[in-house]
């Protein structure tokens, strides 16, 4: 047998130690611990090797409970912690009157001789355990207390009976993480449209002025391509200014029929204040096929919005221009907070604007490379950062991008 | 744009309730930004799309509102009482850029009484947000008001050699604008010119120079059509923006110049006294010609789900000014007024149908995408990701990508995304890692009093392409900020700080979910970590996390009052690998016995090479070990830790015997005794 290997004492994952619940047993080891060392095994009643390892399994966890006690009653000075760990250490080790000595004397040498072997490697660990109580380090353990804490505190290494635990306390709470609540949004609209057979797909927001605003139907007279509103990286490059590039590279990659959704970030040139961001989030939802009608576009909003907003949501769709699709709408839900009766959230007037739609211009479709003779197609498209800053209250754009905890931790 | 329903009320029979206006002129497209009662007038505040010139005015809307009430649409009084002398022997008029003005009408007004407008008109003007001027001026103002075509008014005697041209500016030109500021003329603007400088910046505004002030006593009166794409780049250089140039952008009404030129004489030659010399110099070199439009009730039918009465297809298109002529049933041909240049396909006509049959009447339907079998794995993982993170405690941040590119070169020197206009030097570049992100977050919270601090970005990084023409780089990472405690202080239990490994056993807890090929752990992250306390782990493909304690420059240069721990995830690798599948595998039926060794170990040994000593045996009844206490000092030699390592053994074909166990034990001591490693307490 090697030497010094430390035996195995049957405990965490085993079964022998686990009929009694660790308070119950600590209560018995703490009244019994000397009075059991004084005695034989023989006289405790334990004559076969599981009730000897079960034995020992209680003496490991006295010792290491105690240790943890010392640890954790703190010490009133450098001194005291000296003397505290020498305490511990001279209970269990001690040359005469330690509980390994006892252990050693009236368990190990007294032990008939079918037990021996056990009682030996039980023994052997244990010497293993109480090895690791040397004086140095155990102190060095020991936090020192603040002042006024010193006079109630009970002396470490000695049992106490403590009063039972105030459980009104609050609880012991893991610190738990949490979602952005741009991340929040984007989830569930696009739960919605996953729900409805829709597909994600994204894009690159460094784009080219081809697919950001040619293939958009959008001229190169068009005030949104100015400098003033888009960043430019050169002549044919922007920061995406939407989504909507992704609506042509989707319909050249899958062609039709096509039902997708797009969120992403995107860019525009304006100057950070309340309710502008440079950088913002978009969520588009495109539908072609070969029988798509305005129906289409109506009906499926108004069940979008009845699903992100409770089924008692009316929309409005009212007439609005955009040159990626004709004929375009403007959609408005009534406002969930006072049922479309006026609020500040919806400034009186018992609608919220929600975004833009219209049907696929037919010189998108034709950039896309499909056939507005033979299909055609829905869009719509809305701002995430919008609507999370209506749906939570939220007064101030900035406030989604400082990263501030106060902020974070209330989603 | 400001309407009066007073003033409106001229045109077309208004509803009793003019509340009513607020729901009918948005479902026309008009939205109500807000409505005022101005003494015995209402007046709407409606926001027109660009699309939609013709409504920036009292008439265009009075249009849509009679198509809408089917009722009739009253033309606004133009008859001009002309004196004797022709107004071409009064004016030359020359346009030398035909391009840039298709068309250019002027009439004279002799002998008119510059004095304040009548209380009437000047009252309109104000209800409208006009400030009134002088009567001659109030009037150009006020025909641009009620029919949407922008005036200007010259002091005649100011413009030299009785002559008009329409020109570029000459390189070196001047000219002081009615605002009072001194502008540089650049050949890219068109100017009206008398026969020695520019009087006008086109279409935009006015020169100081030839106003019309108390001293006028005759007047040129000019309707012109201006190119819009010029006249936006006009406004722009100069920083105007007029309410004559916003309407010449969208574009403006061609037939319209002589119509609302001829009501402002007739109401100078009205208010300011005065004779207008007769005719109209009407310079019109490039007409305006727009073919006619197909349309078919089949397209109506496709486009909208439904379909339109004949009846109604062909009222409501008359009512808004187009000419219609049924061809076959069910097909048209259909002329766009000049007022109309939005209007160029069949589609836009299936439009002007679905707005007038209003968007609330037409038909309804959800429609769901037909079922496909693919499934979206990478939501899937991303999803299983940021539930792991939550669950950790870390909170989801969304930082802006956009950095002043010195900053990123700090941390690497992959060329940056330059914006050519970026609003600051700050943000004048799209970053080209995600690290000064994460530490400006980290930053902003410590400067806070936030002090628990486990942050996590899901964001992209941007390359600058090898090739200019191709697309940028976007690679998206993952990156994790924490500071200050593992678990705050409480009453059960005294605060710990954050350390190394709590980092890493987030990170293996990570690898977990998803099915990765073996990691190699490495020391050691690179410059901008503490080299001591960070670490890398490697995977086939090549490096997959970068992690580690800030180093100490680092933090100071951002200010970090505590110490912080990052790191770098490549995001696209571990979303590239699939999720773990969990296999159910049956427990062993055998009991566990759990040892523990206590090695002896020198400094030299790391953990990583005594695990892989113990797997290196294969022994199948190891189940699992872990180290389970670490210590150095007390009885130790020098050079060397002790190392509590926990070992469960289990067969899964037997009960394990002693002996058996001491074998294992022997194998494992026997293993690690190359790299040193003894049993503490020997003998
Ligand atoms: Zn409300």
């Amino acid at each position: 047998m090697a030497e010094g290997f430390v035996a195995a004492l049957p405990s965490a994952g085993s079964t022998a130690v686990q009929e009694a619940s660790p308070a119950e047993r600590q209560q018995e080891i703490v009244m019994k611990l000397e009075e059991k060392v004084a005695l034989t095994l023989d006289q405790l009643g334990i004559r076969d090797p599981a009730s000897v390892q079960r034995l020992f399994a209680e003496v490991r966890e006295a010792l290491l409970a105690e240790r943890q006690q010392l640890v954790a009653g703190g010490a009133a000075d450098e001194a005291d912690r000296i003397r505290l760990a020498k305490a511990l250490r001279d209970r269990w080790l001690g040359r005469k009157n330690g509980l390994l000595s006892f252990i050693g004397e009236h368990w190990l040498k007294p032990a008939e001789r079918d037990l021996k072997p056990s009682v030996g490697r039980a023994f052997n660990e244990l010497r293993q355990l109480a090895a690791e109580l040397e004086v140095e380090r155990l102190a060095a353990q020991i936090p020192i207390r603040a002042p006024h804490k010193a006079a109630e505190s009970p002396e470490a290494g000695r049992p106490i009976s403590a009063p039972a635990p105030d459980l009104s306390l609050p609880g012991y709470r893991r610190p738990l993480g949490s979602i952005h609540p741009i991340t929040r949004v984007q989830r569930e609209i696009e739960e919605i449209f996953l729900g409805l057979g829709y597909r994600i797909e994204t894009g690159p927001e460094i784009e080219s002025t081809y697919y950001n605003f040619d293939a958009l139907n959008i001229p190169e007279s068009h005030p949104s391509r100015d400098d003033v509103d888009t960043f430019y990286l050169d002549a044919r490059t922007v920061l995406r200014t939407h989504t909507s590039p992704v609506q042509i590279r989707a319909m050249q990659k899958f062609g039709a029929p096509l039902y997708i959704i797009i969120p992403g970030t995107c860019y525009r040139r304006d100057n950070p204040d309340a309710t502008h961001s440079p950088m913002f989030h978009q969520m588009e939802g495109l539908a072609i096929d070969e029988d798509i009608t305005f129906a289409d576009l109506k009906g499926t909003l108004d069940y979008f919005a009845k699903r992100l907003l409770g089924e008692r949501t009316r929309t409005r769709l009212t007439p609005s221009f955009f040159p990626f699709t004709e004929p375009s709408g403007e959609l408005a839900v009534s406002c969930f907070l006072c049922e479309g009766k006026g609020c500040r959230t919806c400034k009186q007037s018992g609608w919220i604007e929600l975004g833009g739609c219209g049907m696929v211009h037919p010189e998108v479709l034709r950039a896309g490379g499909i056939d507005p003779d033979r299909y055609s197609g829905w869009a719509f498209g809305m701002g995430i950062d919008r609507f999370a800053m209506t749906k939570y209250d939220i007064g101030d754009i900035q406030l989604f991008f400082q990263s501030d905890v106060r902020f974070l931790e209330q989603f | 744009m400001k309407i009066s329903l007073n003033w409106l009320s001229e045109f077309v029979n208004l509803p009793a309730d003019p509340r009513e206006l607020g729901a009918v002129l948005p479902s026309l497209g008009l939205g109500v930004e807000s409505m005022a009662s101005v003494g015995d007038d209402c007046v709407l505040d409606l926001e027109v799309t660009t699309n939609r010139p013709d409504c920036l005015s009292h008439y265009g809307v009075a249009r849509e509102l009679a198509a809408y009430y089917q009722t009739q649409l009253r033309p606004p009084r133009a008859e001009v009482h002309e004196s004797g002398e022709p107004a071409a022997s009064a004016v030359s008029i020359e346009i030398a850029d035909p391009e840039l003005c298709a068309r250019y009408c002027g009439r004279v007004v002799k002998n008119v009484r510059i004095e304040p407008s009548p209380a009437w008109l000047a009252a309109r003007l104000e209800a409208v947000g006009v400030r009134p001027i002088n009567n001659v001026a109030d009037v150009t103002n006020y025909v641009l008001m009620e029919l949407g075509h922008p005036l200007h008014a010259f002091d005649f005697d100011r413009i030299a050699g009785r002559r008009i041209i329409v020109r570029r500016a000459l390189a070196g030109e001047g000219l002081r604008t009615l605002d009072g500021v001194d502008r540089k003329l650049d050949p890219a603007n068109l100017v009206i010119a008398d026969e020695t400088r520019p009087v006008a910046l086109a279409g935009v505004m006015g020169g100081a120079a030839s106003e019309i002030s108390a001293g006028t006593r005759h007047v040129l009166l000019e309707s012109a059509w201006f190119e819009p794409t010029s006249v936006r780049r006009t406004a722009k250089m100069h920083g105007l923006h007029t309410e004559a140039s916003h309407r010449f952008e969208r574009g403006a009404d061609i037939e319209m110049a002589p119509v609302a030129l001829n009501r402002a004489a007739a109401l100078i030659a009205e208010i300011a006294g005065g004779e207008v010399l007769s005719g109209i110099v009407d310079v019109y070199l490039r007409p305006l010609v727009r073919g006619a439009l197909t349309l078919r009730a089949s397209e109506i039918h496709r486009l909208l789900g439904t379909d339109a009465a004949e009846g109604d297809v062909e009222r409501i298109l008359r009512s808004l000014g187009f000419a219609v002529q049924s061809e076959t049933p069910g097909r048209w041909q259909v002329s766009p007024p000049s007022f109309r240049l939005d209007v160029s396909r069949e589609v836009d006509l299936v439009e002007e149908l679905a707005r007038h049959l209003g968007y609330d009447r037409l038909p309804s339907r959800v429609r769901p995408a037909p079922p496909r079998l693919e499934h979206d794995e990478l939501r899937t993982k991303e999803l299983a990701l940021f539930e792991l993170l939550v669950a950790l405690g870390y909170r989801q941040i969304i930082a802006p990508a956009m950095l002043d590119p010195a900053e990123c070169t700090r941390f690497t020197d992959r060329p940056a995304v330059i914006i050519s206009n970026p609003l600051s030097q700050e943000a004048s570049a799209m970053r080209t890692t995600a690290v000064p992100s994460m530490l400006h977050a980290l930053r902003w919270n410590l400067d806070r009093g936030q002090e628990d601090l486990r942050l996590f970005e899901v964001g992209k990084t941007y390359t600058r392409p090898a090739r200019a023409g191709d697309l940028a780089e976007e690679r998206r990472v993952l990156t994790l900020g924490l500071s200050g405690h593992r678990r705050p202080a409480s009453v059960h239990d005294t605060a710990r700080a954050l350390d190394f490994f709590d980092l890493k056993g987030d990170l293996e807890a990570l690898f977990q979910v998803f099915d990765l090929e073996a990691l190699e752990f490495k020391a050691g992250g690179c410059s901008y970590y503490d080299a001591r306390l960070s670490g890398r782990y490697e995977h086939g493909a090549g490096l997959l996390v970068i992690f580690g304690q800030l180093g100490e420059g680092c933090a100071r240069e951002y200010k970090l009052r505590r110490p912080v721990w990052l790191a770098e995830i490549d995001l696209e690798s571990l979303l590239g690998r699939p999720l773990r599948t969990p296999r159910f595998r049956s427990f062993p039926r055998y009991p566990v016995v759990v040892r523990d060794f206590a090695l002896v170990v020198p400094d030299s040994i790391a953990y990583q090479q005594i695990a892989a000593a113990i797997e290196q045996q294969q022994v199948p009844e190891i189940r699992s070990f872990r180290p389970v206490d670490l210590f150095r000092g007390g009885s130790l030699d020098h050079g060397c830790y002790g190392l509590l390592i926990r070992v469960c053994f289990q067969s899964e074909v037997k009960t394990l015997t002693n002996d058996e166990i001491d074998q294992f034990g022997r194998r494992i001591l026997s293993a690690l005794h190359p790299l040193g490693i003894r049993l503490r307490h020997q003998g």
